[in-house]
């Protein structure tokens, strides 16, 4: 961290001539105490319910506690029953099938709507208002409304299907609808956003590039291609990793979706836990089953995946630079 | 306003200072719910009568009574309380599917014995009363509801399959669940989209819990793959395959509409159901009839009211919590919030015995009574809850996803023993 120039010495520094001779004394960290504690209040805060839990977690992973009674240590057993559990497994290829089938439609959509955006003459706010309206929207309400859009039998998913001809599916009562549509909720609510994101990086490509490539004889599709899409190769991977580590993080979407179809465990991700993700699970495990022990070293499995994932995102962003 | 940078810097360390104070201030001037004068209850929405509660308020004066209704999942929310060991209430609800989970940690509430709760063990349900003892005799949870199960049925419907159709008849030929099966297969042959069961579940999770065994003994040894898991299992998969359990899922608009249609005609289901029945499917007021669920009385639900080893002031607790409780309140939370009553006394007042408009003018104390007082002494490990999980889970990969029964019935037994190794029950 950097301090402001001229903020950054202390206010005696900048008066009288005594003080220059300790501005060139190399200054300590406690030197600008005053400065440390008026940002002080995110660092408690972040310490207190962020990094003690952090720590916490991590102590716990190693222990067996179901909540109230005496912990008892468990050496790594929590992490190689992890390792052989097949439904942590499960889990991990649902929440990265959704990430897959979520991420992809929206990044592109949310593109196609910045460019469209960009070129809106009249109702520009409104526009804009509209497309980001779904991201502040309560993801439980937004939930309980898809659940309804998916019934079987009165859904306006399976109306639309059946306008067009086509069979009845039973969406939330099968492995691959379920999936299908908490990746569409997870789309209709962060396309606006990204495309948000994206108007603002649109906005700095640089005027010139498009009227050289109109001379060139090339059409809009062309030059979104062409053009926009390498011009905003940054901004897109920034706001994939965005997505990847919201998207691998999925829970109220498929906990509140879901919660509905089962009798037992509101948890479970619906039929054959196929709407089960790596958090709803990690969730389950821990206040569901009160095995917090486990569940800690869940969140600890997840942490690895969200981390790898990162790691090969920073990747790709590090090769452009280069 | 003109504003220095030595001002601004000033005045955000005066936000610091006051947010670090009152930071500390709030969180060490009440260490716990109870200050002496306050007693806090925890209950959730539906969890006791509120004009009972509002009664004990009035009644009690030597303390200040403050309930509170808690949202969202309960158990969850209490535990995490009790963990932080502060704002933990003086005395609360505890579900009856989550009791298992808490005896374990007994200690974490006031022993109601030694408050004299003995006293009054005879005027509640034997089995009820001992759901709420630990193992080592403790008595930690005070019973509030029953949820002894019924047999709903609409009459209208049982009679175009050429079924009985007054309760007395349904209870008498629909009385172990192969005439109950076969009785489906009549419905489904007779009113075309009709189906006995919503789904394959009802059945395992209903014989389960007339069995006074589930899936780990007294002696912590897992008995998840005993003959009482394969017949209830075994019975389920029957009524799978002969087509008597429908697809829809229960509390969806399709299920509701199916309900209203007439199509699923037959419902199992604790007292409580008939609540929902009427928020769901009202257009059907009159239509149900409640008779005695085939092969014994089973219990779902039911909750407790325990006092935490926090309170301040037990004795007090102790007594609201048996005047909430007394057979005359019990009676009253059956009519303000369909809450069965745990005392048999209740049954016979007046209070319960008026008819129900809802089941055509039925006395339902008649069949839910007699059932109440029917149901087994079990045994409930605190493994249980992850073990039903896993079991039930692929049940309703059978029923929804057609999954290979045999198949499922493999995949939840080894599933089953892993968990249980991991949770520490002998095999």
């Amino acid at each position: 961290m950097t301090a402001v120039p001229g903020l950054g010495a202390p206010p005696a520094a900048r008066g009288g001539t005594k003080a220059a001779a300790v501005r060139h004394k190399p200054r300590s960290v406690l030197g600008y105490w005053r400065l440390y504690l008026a940002i002080s209040p995110f660092y408690l805060l972040f310490l207190c319910f962020g990094l003690i839990p952090v720590g916490y977690s991590l102590y716990l992973s190693f222990h067996r506690w179901d909540g109230l009674g005496t912990m008892e240590y468990a050496g790594l057993s929590q992490y190689r029953y992890l390792l052989g559990d097949a439904q942590f497994w499960h889990s991990l290829t649902n929440t990265l099938t959704i990430w897959a089938m979520a991420t992809l439609p929206m990044l592109f959509l949310a593109l196609v709507t910045a460019v469209m955006l960009n070129s809106a003459v009249r109702f520009k706010n409104l526009y804009r208002f509209a497309y980001f309206l779904p991201n502040v929207t309560s993801v439980v309400a937004v939930a309980i409304i898809f659940s309804s859009v998916f019934s079987t039998n009165f859904g306006l998913a399976n109306a639309v299907l059946q306008g067009l001809g086509l069979d009845q599916v039973a969406w939330l009562n099968s492995a691959w609808g379920i999936k299908i549509a908490i990746a569409m909720l997870m789309t209709w609510q962060w396309t606006g956003y990204n495309a948000l994101i994206f108007l603002a990086g649109l906005q700095t490509i640089p005027t010139e590039l498009y009227e050289a490539a109109r001379v060139d004889g090339a059409g809009p599709v062309q030059t979104f291609f062409r053009v926009t899409v390498p011009m905003m190769r940054p901004i897109i991977l920034f706001a994939l990793i965005v997505s990847t580590v919201t998207g691998l993080q999925s829970f109220t979407e498929p906990q509140v979706l879901l919660a509905n179809t089962n009798n037992t465990s509101t948890f479970a991700g619906g039929p054959g836990n196929s709407g089960q993700t790596m958090v709803l699970y990690f969730f389950q495990q821990s206040f569901d089953n009160n095995d917090f022990g486990y569940g800690a070293a869940i969140a600890w499995g997840i942490f690895l995946v969200v981390a790898l994932f990162s790691i090969i995102n920073w990747r790709l962003v590090q090769r452009k630079d280069a | 306003m003109h504003l220095s940078r030595r001002g601004l810097l000033r005045a955000g360390l005066a936000t610091t200072a006051v947010a670090t104070l009152g930071g500390t201030t709030a969180g060490c001037s009440v260490p716990s719910g109870s200050t002496g004068r306050d007693m806090t209850l925890w209950y959730w929405t539906g969890g006791l009568s509120d004009k009972v509660v509002a009664d004990a308020r009035t009644r009690f004066t030597g303390v200040s009574l403050k309930p509170a209704q808690i949202g969202g999942y309960f158990k969850s929310k209490l535990m995490t309380t009790m963990a932080g060991r502060s704002y933990v209430p003086d005395i609360t609800g505890l579900k009856g599917e989550d009791m298992a989970s808490y005896l374990p940690n007994a200690g974490q509430f006031v022993d109601l014995r030694t408050l004299g709760a003995e006293r009054l063990k005879s005027q509640y349900l034997p089995w009820k009363w001992a759901e709420g003892c630990a193992p080592d005799g403790r008595v930690v949870g005070f019973p509030i509801d029953t949820g002894p199960v019924a047999h709903y049925y609409m009459p209208a419907v049982f009679d175009r399959a050429g079924l009985p159709t007054d309760p007395a008849d349904v209870a008498r030929e629909m009385n172990t669940w192969d005439a109950y099966l076969d009785a489906g297969e009549r419905l489904k042959r007779k009113v075309r989209g009709a189906y006995l069961l919503i789904d394959a579940l009802t059945v395992y999770q209903y014989m389960l819990a007339q069995s006074t065994k589930r899936y780990v003994d007294k002696e912590r040894h897992f008995i998840g793959d005993g003959e009482h898991v394969r017949r209830a299992w075994g019975t389920a998969i029957e009524a799978y395959q002969r087509g008597l359990c429908s697809k829809y899922q229960s509390g969806t608009p399709d299920s509701n509409a199916a309900m209203e249609k007439g199509l699923l005609p037959s419902q199992l289901g604790a007292s409580w159901a008939a609540g929902d029945l009427k928020l769901t499917v009202p257009k059907t007021s009159g239509e149900w009839r409640v008779a005695a669920m085939p092969g014994g009385a089973a219990n779902n639900g039911g909750s407790f009211l325990a006092i935490t080893k926090y309170c301040r002031e037990p004795e007090q607790a102790f007594d609201i919590i048996a005047w909430l409780l007394n057979p005359a309140n019990q009676a009253r939370g059956f009519t303000d919030a369909t809450l069965f009553p745990s005392t048999p006394a209740s049954y016979r007042l007046k209070a319960m015995r008026a008819p129900d408009p809802f089941f055509g003018g039925q006395t339902t104390i008649d069949v839910f009574g007699p059932a109440a007082q029917k149901i087994p002494v079990a045994y409930h490990s605190p493994y249980d809850y992850a073990l039903d999980q896993v079991v039930s889970d692929e049940l309703r990969n059978v029923n929804a996803l057609d999954k290979n029964p045999a198949r499922a019935w493999k995949d939840a037994m080894s599933k089953c023993r892993r968990i249980a190794e991991h949770m520490g029950v002998l095999i």
